[in-house]
């Protein structure tokens, strides 16, 4: 077995990872439960790659998942930082044994916990409530739960049904600012003191010194704003600590952080701060992804969806969507090469994606993530193009529509219905993609398909973000089912959904981008912005070497070099 | 100006508002930290929003768990963090210091008094205070053999100051013996060869000093001893784990029979590496029942650990990056990154390893050893919170006895000096200062007071009873620090209360700094959110 070590760093990675946490905690729920569907009992897709188990000081066997999330004060909600599991009685925790003298109490108002929250609370504690519920009463509240989300949720452990250990939750104290002002890199950087720095890397050494054989770390960062440079420090201290263990970094933003960008001193500000993270991010791991559109609304990955932008408790569940399906592979067992089961095939590990997608000829190490929420079936009419067709960009500022014959792909497809409704196995869907790739006109160079047969189970706090085309097991339907306009967890149960990882010069714009700020804004001389990054503690030579990196990254993906280099 | 016509929506205010939003906020966070000062403070038990309980006495602590939002405010806090930063204690004092300043300063200002002249006394002041601490401070002689009595006392005024008396006196050995286990001759104390480690477990007086090392994790093989005598050390940072190497990424294997003998032969070098230190095993382990133990900074996979259990060694893997070089301090030997050219002489010896297992939390216990250079303080505490407290306090205590070690002085506490300060400054100085800077350097003389009156405060004493007895011995001559449980005049010097010279030093120049900063500012101007919101 091969573990993980998932670290999210900054706000809106937080929200993505109380549903991703949400979706293996419901997995892991429905394999347990006699009464569900067969196709998620799957033992070939190991939980313990990304958990880890362990027992409480009373002796209590707890199993939470291998995570540290750092996260500003204030920001865990009614949440405690130590989780719930390890804690001791709380009569004796009130009682000061250190002083002798005069205690004063200083206690800011409790966080109310939600209708969800309240509902997990007694589940847990059955002894309170007696007797048989009727089934309609139980949806019935279930619904009062899905809207008490739709309209309240606040902080990321508003919906989260996990348990987490308490070294996972680390809280940055002492900022003195508020969170909209912890907006650019200069002020992360300034915000992270040693002590601060140490405590995290202790906190990530606990769950690394658990693991037998660690495949790699599985970084979410929201790079909006000054946790890019917390992260940054952290990785730099992972590179150190941990220098042949690769890592997978998603840099994800909130559509929120679009917004504001009207005067120009702002845009300065915000590119160069998307500059400079963007080259420290790059600069400190193997391969990086960014997430997240400015309006998902209005993006085509979202077709059949139906969210508001404003609500990161809406974004953060899609792009948490496909982060689980592109986390499947890992946690395959391969059953040797020649004999691959029906269930699932394609496991890869941490670092064989990274080789696949940059370690080639061209050494590319910013993927785009495209994906299908939901997957379609295998039965469409148009067989060719349907699935490929239907794999939509969540990362931002990349060109459409390009072809290039050198782009390496991973492709990962999971739960889609096949032939006659039911689940497709293995081999129908590799022959399917097969035949896709067939009839494609632009082929990529290399793709790595992994499948499995078990969808994506929706868990009830999942936002209801699904549109009226979206039928019960995530079927697509050419006709609107009458009535709500969105459908949620109580409507759907399971998705088939389809992702795609691909090393492409699409990402171009992306790259250019930055450099091009970087430039304007940093380097050249009586640049806007030259006084700001020494404020943020940049020297001339290390932009220019910011500016070196970029440039290489661009010359690697431009068609021209690659000319160049053949004529060599 | 230029700002408003940019922003019209921009809040500008005027001169006197400015500098009174200035005072208040001054003020404001010295009504909060005030009554944490001295051995008679009250304890804050901070509740948060999850039912998250802290508890602190500790000003730098109580700082950062605050909310603060108002710019002046966090001016006085960041240079209240920064003394504690420099000098390790001293965080309320500063704050108490600043605000009194400033409330100083508002009587006269609003008499009609020009901030200017006052900052002016205020520099005059600061500069005849500190040449007064160098005649005040108590030299004290640190040689070879550092005079332990009185670093103990100056360990037990901080202390107490945190924790109830018996806990402070039994803690008090534990940071003096600990400083004194890391010193070494001609070289600085680095307080991070103490390392502070925590177990959650019965009672806080449990807490004691191991001449060693106590690592939190133990070892990951069923088959390896839990407890060892006379133990050879092997400190490493080696991988001894399978994993790709940077080589070969990139690499394409054409056929699985290709990728088969790269991961054979990439297993086949982390063998060698055990095998290595087998060897070494073997050559100081034979013919006698001494043990053997690798701790390592990098990985150690399973069947590494199997190869190394078989030939009786007990591993301990992905130790801190900081423990490698406390070992070599504790153990002796040194810290291999190469297991090419191991000798015996790379090894440290312990007397005795031990695990100890607490639920999942697993340590390791290295004591018995010979001449040890780094140490732990083991926290013993019922739940986190008082765990986190009595932590706060050792490592405030370990900067006292570091403090004094290396200002080789003391400052008598208990608010004698500041009450000496104060009488000198009126007595002698101010004649010598020409014109209305006088004034400044009587508001700064009377702004020091505000350490007795605040201990008398915390005590329940009148504070003004207690300042006209403190300065009458005063002016006879007597060097006299305020009794807490009395209220009468002591002997600091009696009753072992000294304070850090460093400490005060720093209190004394950086908070007439800011508090002139925050004089001089005439206008305020800050676009985007309304500052008249209390803190």
């Amino acid at each position: 077995m091969r573990e993980i070590v998932t670290v999210q760093v900054g706000g809106f990675a937080n929200f993505i990872g109380s549903h991703f946490w949400n979706f293996q905690d419901e997995l892991l729920g429905l394999a347990e439960d006699p009464n569900a569907d067969e196709i998620f009992k799957n033992p070939l897709l190991d939980v313990d790659v990304l958990y880890r188990s362990g027992e409480t000081h009373q002796g209590i066997l707890t199993y939470t998942p291998r995570l540290v999330s750092v996260d500003l004060q204030g920001t865990l909600g009614s949440m405690s930082s130590r989780g719930t599991l390890y804690n001791v009685d709380s009569q004796a925790a009130s009682e000061v044994n250190t002083w002798r003298g005069t205690v004063s109490t200083h206690a800011s108002e409790p966080h109310q916990k939600n209708l969800f929250l309240q509902s997990l609370e007694e589940e847990q504690n059955p002894t309170e409530r007696k007797g048989k519920k009727i089934d309609s009463q139980r949806e019935y509240q279930e619904k009062d739960i899905v809207e008490c989300l739709e309209n309240g949720v606040k902080f990321w452990t508003d919906y989260s049904k996990v348990h987490y250990h308490p070294q996972s939750l680390y809280e940055l104290s002492g900022l003195w600012m508020d969170v909209e002002d912890f907006d650019n890199y200069g002020i992360g950087r300034e915000a992270l003191s040693s002590g601060h720095q140490e405590d995290i890397s202790e906190r990530l050494r606990f769950f690394v010194e658990e693991c037998d054989h660690i495949q790699g770390f599985q970084f979410i960062v929201d790079d909006s704003g000054g946790f890019s440079a917390v992260a940054a420090e952290f990785l730099e201290n992972i590179a150190d600590e941990y220098t042949n263990t690769p890592v997978l970094l998603y840099t994800t933003r909130g559509p929120a952080s679009y917004m504001n960008l009207g005067q120009k001193k702002h845009k300065v500000v915000r590119g160069l701060h998307d500059a400079v993270s963007f080259s420290r991010l790059s600069s400190l791991c193997k391969l990086i992804v960014p997430l997240g559109l400015p309006s998902l609304s209005r993006s085509k990955a979202s077709a059949y969806l139906s969210i508001k932008d404003e609500k990161p408790y809406h974004c953060s569940a899609v792009y948490a969507a496909a982060l689980h399906s592109t986390s499947l592979p890992f946690r395959m067992q391969s059953v040797g090469r020649a004999a691959d089961s029906q269930d699932v095939s394609g496991a890869v590990s941490v670092s064989d994606l990274v080789e696949i997608l940059s370690g080639n000829a061209r050494k590319n190490m910013v993927a785009i993530l495209d994906m299908a929420m939901p997957a379609p079936s295998l039965s469409g009419r148009d067989v060719g193009q349907s699935m490929l067709g239907h794999l939509h960009p969540v990362t931002y500022e990349i060109a459409e529509d390009v072809e290039d014959s050198q782009a390496m792909e991973t492709l990962n497809i999971h739960g889609v219905i096949g032939q006659g409704g039911h689940y497709a196995s293995v081999s129908e869907v590799k022959d399917y993609i097969h035949a896709a790739y067939e009839h494609a006109n632009a082929m990529p160079k290399f793709c790595h398909l992994s499948v499995a047969r078990t969808p994506l189970p929706i868990p009830l706090p999942f936002p209801r973000i699904f549109s009226s085309l979206v039928g019960g097991q995530g079927k697509l339907l050419g006709e609107p089912i009458a009535g709500s306009l969105s459908r949620g967890s109580v409507d759907v149960h399971s998705i088939p959904i389809g992702t795609r990882l691909r090393s492409s010069i699409a990402i171009l714009p992306h790259l250019e981008n930055r450099l091009t700020h970087l430039q304007r804004f940093g380097i050249q001389r009586g640049a806007a912005g030259s006084e700001l990054l020494r404020g943020w503690g940049f020297g001339r030579d290390e932009l220019e070497e910011m500016g070196e990196c970029l440039t290489r990254m661009v010359m690697e993906l431009k068609p021209q070099a690659i000319m160049s280099d053949d004529s060599d | 100006m230029s700002l408003r016509v940019l922003n019209p929506n921009a809040e500008v205010l005027n001169k006197s508002a400015a500098l009174h939003m200035n005072i208040n906020a001054a003020k404001g966070l010295q009504d909060v930290l005030k009554t944490n000062l001295g051995p008679k403070g009250t304890i804050k038990m901070l509740v948060g929003g999850a039912g998250d309980i802290k508890l602190t006495k500790d000003g730098n602590t109580l700082l950062k768990e605050m909310q603060i939002q108002n710019p002046t405010a966090i001016m006085i806090a960041r240079t209240a963090v920064a003394q504690d930063d420099i000098s390790g204690d001293g965080t309320t004092s500063t704050v108490l210091f600043i605000g009194e300043l400033m409330k100083q300063s508002d009587r006269y200002i609003d008499e009609g008094m020009h901030p200017r002249v006052l900052v002016d006394g205020f520099e005059i002041a600061k500069r005849a205070t500190l040449q007064f601490l160098e005649k005040f401070k108590t030299p004290v002689v640190m040689g070879d053999e550092p005079d332990k009595e009185i670093l103990k006392m100056v360990a037990r005024t901080t202390l107490r100051t945190k924790l109830y008396e018996a806990l402070a006196d039994q803690l008090t050995d534990i940071v003096v013996n600990a400083v004194l286990c890391i010193r070494k001759p001609e070289e600085a104390i680095d307080l991070f060869m103490v390392e502070i480690m925590h177990m959650r477990h019965k009672f806080d007086v449990d807490t004691r000093l191991v001449e060693g090392l106590v690592l939190d994790h133990g070892s990951r093989h069923p088959d390896m001893k839990r407890r060892a005598e006379n133990c050879y050390i092997l400190t490493c940072n080696v991988s001894l784990e399978y994993e790709k190497s940077e080589i070969n990424a990139g690499f394409f294997y054409s056929s699985a029979e290709q990728r088969e003998a790269m991961v054979a032969a990439e297993r086949r070098s982390v063998d060698e590496r055990v095998r290595k230190i087998i060897e070494l095993k073997n050559e100081v382990c034979s013919g006698n029942d001494n043990n053997f133990i690798v701790i390592n900074q990098k990985g150690i996979d399973p069947p590494s650990l199997d190869l190394l259990a078989r030939a009786g060694i007990i591993a301990l893997r992905r130790a801190k990056r900081r423990n490698m070089e406390r070992l070599v301090l504790a153990c002796g030997g040194e810290a291999v990154n190469s297991v090419d050219d191991l000798t015996p002489d790379c090894l440290g010896w312990a007397g005795l390893v031990y695990e100890h297992v607490l639920g999942e939390e697993k340590y390791t216990f290295v004591e018995n050893v010979k001449n040890p250079h780094s140490c732990t303080i083991l926290i013993k505490g019922p739940n986190d919170h008082t765990i986190a407290q009595i932590k706060d306090a050792v490592r405030d205590g370990l900067r006292a006895v570091k403090n004094t070690i290396e200002d080789e002085a003391v400052v008598m506490g208990a608010g004698a000096f500041e009450v000496a300060a104060r009488q000198y400054l009126i007595n002698e100085v101010k004649k010598t200062v020409q014109g209305r800077a006088q004034l400044g350097v009587e508001a700064f003389a009377d702004a020091l007071l505000v350490i007795p009156k605040t201990l008398a405060e915390n005590s329940g004493l009148d504070t003004q009873d207690v300042i006209i007895s403190l300065t009458g011995e005063h002016d006879r001559g007597n060097v006299v620090g305020l009794n807490q449980h009395t209220g009468e005049p002591i002997d600091p010097q009696m009753e072992g209360i000294f304070d850090n010279y460093s400490v005060k030093r720093q209190i004394i120049n950086s908070g007439p700094v800011i508090a002139s900063q925050l004089l001089l500012v005439d206008e305020v101007i800050r676009a985007g959110r309304n500052m008249r919101k209390p803190t």
